[in-house]
């Protein structure tokens, strides 16, 4: 399963190169190293946490920040996953929740919790590919984008990345016709990747802009999403990136929706 | 004189080299028409910094508004209308297709193809998704496309109609003048489906630039076509080919010369410039047919070129001189009109004036001087029988005139009433789109896209709230650190003091995002302890931030809700949406759905996660043409059936008389913006503009008048053909219930120009013929002949020459060739038939005049 588009949330629990095993990618060279770089930027440690500061510029110029603490636990490495996000800022989004539980067999199971109007919902399985909280990420930036999706073709090797095309195998499904990424070839982590609409323009952009080792997991603590149609874009900062903090499995529970796990999401 | 019969002289002494010059005039100014470039925006009728226009442009700004293009589909055929698969596949397939045109702003682009359902699907449960992400193939696909959008009030009536017959797709295009070009580009894609749906094209931007299309294309067809008349009737006229050819290329060198002129000084060709080549060509054409009218009649009895031509000037210099700079003065006035385009015509239709009559009084003597004898001669044998015809009818007129000077005057007055109580009928009104017939496609998509959606003409309204009115105390700030110093022993009070001195003048949009940042990165280098103190800090100053989101509040939307209800029930807003249509309708599915639940949430956190939830779709960017991301601005979008400017304005006045029944709370502003009102602006201040002009210029030609007459009677005798022709021409614009419109507006200058030539001609040699012959039957007999031919001859020349205009497909240029003849008539009517038994009243005092 490839979560490459992914990273926003999973980069902070990266895994260390070292922990990915095989040498040079030969046969299905494609695979291979989409596998190594999903490995990469989504699964490290058994679960982590960090402060996230999204700040959302608009084609005017104009930001808006959006503040939450993400919680993720593995499953099982590379399989099944558990997301908490919950808002701090701005203040009239404090308390918003976001769940998910993420599925590698079946469709993610999603809950939406909104303090001010005392609101649980679960968001219906369907198009991922859609603006998550008004930023210029989407739901599938979060959930993931799975590797059997895609058609994979190692276009380009150069003295640092793997340039790896992806095209969809259901092409009615999505936005793209096919998107490109760029992905590390010490760490495995995707620096950049662009998106082409069917008039085979770039019109969606997602780029890393800075990665910082933390303990032994190159995570990529700056990102970019620039939606070139419309000049938006969406800086995405971690802080306070920690590792292997042993959740117990009911941080993750849809209780967690009206009662925040204040311990967990504070830590320190 | 002297000067005038130097000049004359020197054309006469050296007639190839004033050839040369005339025909360098003409390539040196010429050449710079290739430089053309047209604009058709009516936003340009007012100059760039009006307050208006400014403020249009920042709404635009702030709520990232795009101009539209509507292409409607309506399917009248089908029992479902266009609810069935072979239509909406259609609508799928136009819509994949305008995305990819070049210039739409692809993800503004609203159609059931690219908007969102948001509804909810099962307890619990909500959904987003594409409402139709590929082209329905089953009936069941298609009643839930269209329960969708029926169950959604900010699509209903605007992208789907009522009547289920038509869906409208609004293409968002990035620059105005691009829009002839998407809207062909679409009727490409158009072209190539069959089926039972029609196709309609509409909204102002194309209606502006397709005329900006046709207009380039009357003017290489009317203006010449106009010439070639003109032409055809002075031939009739003259017979003479060799001598007609002469006003025609001083015609030419005009109006290339002006236009030259205009482009090359960097002015782009706007509607109203676009009009000159029309206006000149008559107005060059009139002086050289009194020339030539004159010469025709002179030249058998004197038989010398040169002797003829310098007794036609003596007797036609001064009048054409002051004809010239009247109508010149007439429309120069317009240069005090606040519509920057105006002036720029007036301008140079002055210029042009100028200059043609430069050029009659040199270039014609000279054609005349470079003309072989044959041609001469034959000119001289030649029997004007058409011009004995015209002449006989005109000498049996003349006594006509003083005998029944009475009635006449009587009749007149009779009209004169009639006229006023036309023009206090007249209204003032215009409407881009109806400046193409009404059969024109533009007007028929109008008027079908119209009867089936809210609307396809729009107008903003917009709330703001001032900066002073947000709220900043800092005192629970400064009470909890005083708290912690206390209780905690640190002391973060300087640190404090220190933000807020240095953010105190930032506008309130900004002030707390910059503080809460400031805070946030002392927090990052902060103690435990202090850390968790600064967080309080920071929990008090959101709060702050979010009551600052003014238009976030309960209250103040609820405000906006019930101005929107008053709008929609006043009947004179075919379709409202603002951002309390978003937040009740979002709520509601969040709601499973629930009618009940088709309203506003209690508290601002309820709505900001309504929109939250809203802006989690496929278009993100939605919410924030309704509402500027401050929350301190809010646009409701009105869209109107008519954009005729007396239905907004009847809009403004409605909301006026709310504002007083219901105020605004306060410190909130509001403001109206949008094409339809900026147009309903530029006209009122061209009304008052052209009134004042007219005015101006009608006094400047009246003190021309008792320059070139000396005589406060005469100088008033003068003004009447003119002052009559106006009041009738109105008054006919009032009884005929034609809007008052631009094209309208600009004719009281081309009448005054116009009609007061006839008067200072005929007026000019009666004094002339009276100082010679002592007499009133006499004098008038004699103004009978060669004058009265003149005047009728230009009265016919032009009044014909300017039919070819009815035949255009754009309004304007009908209006102007139908008045332009009405003028003619009605002062050349004027002048022939009320001025004889005036002066005569007046004998006496003419006579003194002369001899003194």
């Amino acid at each position: 399963m490839l979560r490459i588009v992914s990273i926003l949330f999973f980069l902070i629990c990266s895994l260390g190169v070292d922990r990915i095993e095989g040498s040079a990618p030969k046969g299905g060279e494609a695979d291979a190293i989409v596998g190594k770089a999903n490995l990469a930027a989504y699964y490290a440690g058994t679960d982590g946490r960090a402060r996230v500061r999204m700040t959302i510029t608009d084609a005017q110029g104009r930001e808006r920040v959006r503040q939450f603490t993400i919680l993720r636990r593995d499953i099982n490495d590379g399989g099944d996953q558990e997301y908490l996000l919950h808002f701090s800022r701005p203040a009239d989004l404090r308390g918003t929740v976001f769940l998910v539980n993420k599925h590698v067999a079946r469709d993610d199971d999603r809950w939406l919790y909104l303090p001010g109007l005392d609101l649980v919902k679960r968001i219906a399985a369907g198009d991922k590919r859609t603006s998550f909280v008004g930023s210029d990420f989407f739901y599938e930036d979060v959930s993931g984008r799975g590797v059997e999706e895609d058609h994979h073709e190692l276009i380009e090797t150069s003295s640092e990345y793997y340039v790896v095309k992806n095209t969809p195998i259901d092409p009615g499904t999505v936005e793209f016709s096919s998107w490109t990424a760029w992905i590390d070839k010490q760490s495995y982590l995707p620096r950049k990747m662009e998106y082409l609409d069917n008039t085979g323009k770039v019109y969606r952009r997602i780029e890393a802009l800075e990665v910082r080792n933390v303990g032994a997991y190159p995570t990529v603590s700056k990102m970019k999403v620039s939606d070139l149609r419309s000049g938006t874009y969406t800086v995405s900062e971690f802080r306070k990136i920690e590792y292997d903090l042993n959740f117990p499995a009911d941080v993750f529970s849809e209780r967690s929706l009206r009662n925040p796990p204040r311990q967990w999401l504070r830590g320190r | 004189m002297s000067l005038g019969a130097r000049v004359i002289h020197l054309s006469l002494a050296y007639p190839k080299t004033l050839m040369l010059l005339a025909g360098l005039l003409f390539v040196g100014l010429g050449s710079q028409i290739p430089r053309i470039s047209i604009d058709t925006d009516p936003e340009n009728m007012l100059p760039a910094d009006q307050a208006e226009r400014l403020f249009h442009k920042k709404v635009k700004a702030d709520f990232a508004l795009y101009d539209l293009i509507v292409v409607g589909v309506v399917n009248e055929r089908h029992a479902e209308g266009v609810f069935n698969t072979a239509s909406l596949s259609r609508v799928y397939e136009l819509t994949r297709g305008i995305e990819s045109i070049d210039g739409v702003v692809r993800q503004e682009l609203l159609s059931p193809a690219t908007v969102d359902d948001i509804q909810p699907d099962g307890p619990g449960v909500v959904r987003f998704a594409w409402l139709m992400d590929k082209a329905p193939t089953t009936p069941a696909a298609v009643d839930s496309i269209r329960s969708a959008l029926e169950r959604n009030p900010l699509l209903y009536g605007t992208l789907i109609s009522e009547d289920g017959k038509a869906i409208a797709i609004y293409v968002p295009i990035r620059d105005k003048s691009a829009s002839h070009r998407i809207a062909s580009a679409i009727e490409a894609l158009i072209a190539d489906f069959t089926g039972e749906e029609q196709y309609f094209i509409s909204g102002l931007p194309v209606a502006e630039d397709t005329f900006g299309v046709e207009m380039f294309r009357q003017m290489g067809i009317a203006a010449p076509l106009a010439g070639l008349i003109i032409f055809l009737l002075m031939l009739f006229f003259f017979r003479s080919l060799s001598l007609i050819i002469s006003p025609m290329i001083v015609a030419f060198i005009t109006v290339g010369a002006t236009m030259g002129l205009l482009i090359g000084m960097g002015y782009t060709v706007h509607i109203m410039s676009s009009m000159i080549p029309i206006f000149l060509m008559p107005i060059a054409v009139v002086d050289a047919v009194h020339i030539l009218s004159e010469f025709a009649d002179l030249y058998p009895r004197i038989g010398k070129r040169r002797a003829t031509i310098v007794r036609v000037l003596e007797h036609l210099f001064r009048p054409m001189l002051f004809t010239s700079l009247t109508s010149a003065a007439g429309f120069a006035s317009l240069a005090l009109a606040p519509i920057p385009p105006v002036r720029v015509f007036g301008i140079f239709v002055a210029i042009g004036i100028l200059l043609a009559f430069l050029l009659t009084i040199t270039f014609i003597p000279a054609y005349i001087m470079l003309l072989s004898d044959a041609r001469i001669a034959r000119l001289r044998q030649a029997p004007q029988t058409q011009g004995q015809r015209l002449a006989s009818w005109l000498a049996r007129i003349g006594p006509g005139t003083l005998s029944a000077s009475k009635p006449l005057l009587v009749a007149a007055l009779l009209l004169l009433a009639l006229s006023v109580v036309g023009i206090s009928r007249i209204r003032i009104n215009d409407n881009p789109v109806r400046w193409f017939e009404s059969d024109h496609r533009i007007r028929v998509a109008d008027r079908v896209l119209n009867k089936h959606f809210g609307g396809t003409y729009d107008a903003y309204l917009v709330l703001t709230v001032d900066s002073a009115a947000a709220p900043a105390a800092p005192q629970p700030i400064d009470t909890l650190l005083l708290e912690g110093q206390r209780e905690q022993g640190i002391d973060l009070r300087p640190q404090w003091e220190a933000i807020m001195a240095t953010t105190a003048s930032l506008p309130a949009e900004s002030m707390f995002d910059v503080r809460i940042d400031a805070v946030l990165s002392l927090m990052d280098e902060a103690d435990d302890v202090a850390a968790e103190l600064w967080d309080e800090v920071l929990l008090l100053l959101e709060e702050q931030q979010s009551a600052a989101k003014y238009f976030q509040t309960p209250s103040a939307l609820r405000y906006v809700e019930a101005l929107q209800t008053d709008l929609q029930q006043s009947g004179r807003v075919g379709k409202s949406n603002s951002l309390v249509d978003i937040v009740k309708t979002v709520h509601r599915e969040l709601r499973e759905g629930a009618e009940e639940y088709f309203r506003l949430p209690g508290s601002a956190a309820g709505i900001a996660q309504t929109l939250l939830s809203y802006q989690s779709s496929h278009r993100p960017q939605d919410v924030w043409h309704f509402v500027r991301p401050d929350f301190r601005a809010t646009v409701l979008w009105l869209q109107l059936r008519s954009g005729d400017n007396q239905d907004m304005l009847a809009l403004t006045r409605h909301v006026d008389d709310y504002l007083e029944r219901q105020p605004l709370p306060e410190g909130v502003r509001l403001q109206w913006a949008g094409l339809t009102y900026l147009n309903v602006v530029w006209q009122q201040a061209m009304v008052q503009g052209m009134l004042e002009a007219l005015l101006g210029s009608f006094l400047i030609v009246f003190l021309m008048m008792l320059l070139l007459f000396r005589s406060l009677w005469l100088g008033l005798l003068a003004m009447l053909p003119l002052s009559i022709t106006i009041t009738f021409i109105y008054g006919l614009i009032g009884l005929l219930g034609k809007d008052y419109d631009m094209p309208i507006a600009v004719l009281s200058s081309l009448t005054l120009g116009l009609s007061v030539d006839f008067s200072i001609h005929f007026l000019q040699r009666a004094r002339t013929l009276y100082a010679e012959l002592g007499d009133w039957p006499a004098t008038v007999g004699q103004l009978f002949q060669e004058p009265a031919r003149a005047i009728t001859r230009n009265a016919i020349v032009v009044a014909i020459g300017f039919l070819p205009l009815l035949a255009s497909p754009l309004i304007p240029y009908n209006t102007v060739g139908f008045f332009l003849a009405a003028i003619m008539a009605t002062s050349c009517f004027a002048t022939l038939v009320l001025l004889p038994g005036l002066l005569r009243m007046t004998g006496k005092r003419l006579a003194v005049r002369t001899k003194t």
